[in-house]
């Protein structure tokens, strides 16, 4: 099945009076697969909503191509965008409308029925509150609106930016197991862009990272974790004095590293766990605990943007990794790609 | 078909809508009842007879004058007189002559004594129709441009802009429901208007003749007005495109019609430029509504007292301003065309 969304080559640059332009999309690539929830993850300013707005025609780009349900955007997007409900940036609504009459009006806008808005105001969970005007919304309830007003149109894709945002662990919760329902239940696909990582590690299927308007990598959650993870293993002895000897054991090895960390040894590059108990099984020493470092997503998009931050210092915006030049995308987005970082 | 009706009923439900409605309602209200109280069909039988009182007593009073003018042969003789002998013609009036120039015309009635006014609807009623159509019509300039300002300002574009991605589209319903919106308005005040000035006419002042001339003559200019108002409506809703915010837009017609149209008046004369007031957009509004408008220049060397007269119809007023609100929508147009929805 064809990818839902392609993008290749997407550049966005906005160009500033007396300051050097800024390149917020620089040949950025993008691949959604039909059915599965998607994250977009990106340090801030990284041009996730630029891509999203440029997806939907509500930005120009400077050069690239884009294609959604195989159809070229923002030239065909009157065709396809029935099928795409989304939510850009933080929703706004008009404040003295309620939520049902700001619904009702996209719907009315559509010609879809009235029986909709009240579908998803209960989907959603704002059927108490659909009479309220907008003014008296807590943000999350905004957000619930917004995500609301994304389902109207029974969407194929749907493409939120930050759905979590202001949710509290129910709401968050909700969401999830929404988002899950419609994209393997329904065959929706779902897009979306957050920061809460945790939550993204927990919802999507697949993602891509970029930095600095570039894709660093795209895959599965899951490989991508698997591909950054298992590279290092921690050694535990019953005494601290083994260390020193265990490290020369396993150093022997071409191409196996190992550091003492206080009370363990670090060893990366090694085959495989079996080696380690092996290798210094036969050098006389027995160790106490063998553990895989396991990493999680927000370690990994620490790693693989560069904004991990440093002890007494601030990652400034826009201090991400640059990757290299983007390339040509060959393989499906299911595979795990890395552009520009070692794996 | 869709988006119209819901963009009417998004431009409807704005609680400002609902201000300035009641706002233009209660200016029509505001109108007729003035008219209706302050209009009377004549005076009564006491203010009648006080008038003729105060007549006749001025007309006794200019006897009394008069007489003694008459009887005096060297009235014109005495103190503060002399220089009626340096006055050519003053010798060859007779004293009967001189009497009634001095003393003055004869013959008071109680017309001149009684503050009454009578409003007549065939004579009166348009330019107070023109007038409240205008008003309504700026109200709906104001309306117009707050609902588009308001949807940039709110973020409500860019949401609408993700249902509906194509943008003349979406620009053509939004000018094409605030200008259906204005003319029910403008339509409907002018209706409401109507009737309640013919109400005051027919009870305190006088309908006058609405013959078939006048209802033509009427109509025609009260279409024209229609049609201004429909012009100012797209030229607000421009400038709220163009500015994404009421506020400029608001900002921008008011600096023109309190500072700007004064600039250029000024500019006109300091220019020493024949006719002047023609660089001023109310005389082409004048012109536009009343079908025509004479321009008078008396800096022509015209020693004869006569002054230069430039005439304005309402077809090049029609061209000039309608040429304003095109080029203004045509720039709205492409600027948000091309624009960038952040």
């Amino acid at each position: 099945m064809p990818p839902i969304i392609e993008i290749s080559g997407l550049r966005k640059t906005y160009k500033r009076a007396f300051r050097q332009p800024h390149h917020a999309l620089d040949g950025l690539d993008l691949e959604v697969a039909a059915g599965q929830v998607h994250g977009f993850l990106g340090p801030n300013g990284s041009g996730k909503t630029t891509t999203l707005r440029a997806l939907l025609g509500l930005i120009r780009v400077d050069g690239g191509t884009m294609r959604i349900f195989g159809e070229a955007v923002p030239q065909l997007l009157p065709q396809v965008v029935s099928r795409i409900g989304a939510v850009v940036e933080s929703p706004q609504f008009f404040k003295h409308f309620s939520g049902r009459l700001t619904l009702q009006l996209l719907a009315e806008s559509a010609g879809l029925p009235r029986t909709r808005v009240d579908e998803v105001l209960e989907q959603v969970g704002l059927r108490e509150a659909a009479k309220v005007s907008v003014r008296g919304y807590s943000l999350g309830m905004r957000q619930r609106l917004a995500v609301a007003q994304a389902l109207l149109k029974q969407p194929r894709l749907l493409i939120l930016d930050e759905p979590a945002n202001g949710l509290d662990p129910a709401g968050i919760h909700h969401m999830r197991e929404l988002l899950q329902w419609l994209a393997h239940s329904q065959g929706v696909t779902v897009v979306v862009s957050s920061h809460l990582l945790s939550e993204v590690q927990q919802l999507c299927d697949a993602m891509t990272i970029v930095s600095r308007g570039r894709r660093i990598v795209d895959g599965k959650v899951a490989d991508i974790l698997a591909g950054h993870s298992g590279t290092s293993l921690s050694v535990r002895f019953p005494d601290a004095a083994s260390l020193p000897e265990a490290a020369l054991a396993l150093t022997a090895e071409e191409g196996v590293s190992a550091a003492i960390d206080r009370e363990r040894l670090v060893v990366t590059g090694a085959p495989e766990a079996a080696w380690v108990t092996h290798t210094l099984a036969d050098a006389g020493i027995y160790l106490s605990e063998l553990t895989t470092e396991t990493k999680n997503l927000e370690s990994v998009f620490l790693e693989l943007t560069g904004t991990a931050p440093t002890p007494g210092g601030t990652v400034q915006i826009g201090q991400s990794v640059v990757p290299p030049a983007a390339v040509p995308v060959g393989d499906p987005p299911v595979d795990v790609q890395v552009e520009g970082v070692e794996r | 078909m869709n988006l119209f009706k819901a963009e009417l009923r998004r431009i409807v439900r704005r609680r400002l809508s609902l201000i300035f409605g009641i706002l233009v309602v209660a200016a029509v209200l505001v109108v007729s009842v003035v008219t209706f109280f302050s209009s009377s069909k004549g005076p009564t039988e006491s203010a009648l007879a006080e008038a003729q009182a105060q007549a006749d007593a001025m007309n006794a009073e200019y006897h009394g004058e008069y007489a003694e003018c008459m009887a005096d042969e060297a009235f014109f003789e005495g103190p503060g007189w002399e220089w009626t002998a340096e006055e050519p013609g003053f010798e060859e009036l007779t004293q009967q002559e001189r009497c009634e120039w001095y003393v003055g015309s004869p013959g008071y009635t109680a017309e001149d004594f009684l503050w009454s006014y009578t409003f007549d609807l065939s004579e009166e009623g348009v330019v107070m129709l023109i007038g409240l159509a205008i008003v309504a019509g700026l109200v709906m300039m104001l309306l117009a441009s707050s609902a588009i300002g308001a949807e940039w300002s709110s973020g409500g574009m860019s949401n609408l802009l993700v249902w509906h991605p194509n943008r003349l589209r979406v620009w053509g319903v939004k000018l094409a429901a605030s200008c259906a919106v204005c003319a029910a308005v403008v339509i409907g005040v002018l209706a409401l208007a109507f009737g309640l000035l013919f109400v005051a006419a027919a009870a305190r002042g006088e309908v006058g003749t609405l013959d078939a001339a006048w209802w033509e003559e009427t109509l025609q200019v009260l279409g024209r007005t229609v049609a201004l108002t429909l012009g100012m409506t797209v030229l607000g809703a421009s400038l709220a495109m163009l500015g994404r915010h009421t506020a400029i837009a608001g900002g921008v017609i008011a600096g023109y019609l309190i500072v700007g149209d004064m600039l250029v008046r000024v500019a006109g004369m300091a220019l020493r430029m024949p006719f002047p007031d023609r660089l001023s957009l109310y005389t082409w509004v004048t012109a536009w509504v009343n079908g025509r408008i004479e321009l008078y220049d008396w800096s022509a060397s015209n020693f004869d007292g006569t002054a230069d007269i430039m005439v304005i119809k309402a077809t090049e007023a029609g061209l000039l301003l309608g040429a304003v609100v095109l080029g203004f929508a045509l720039l709205a147009t492409l600027v948000f065309r091309r624009r960038d929805v952040g």
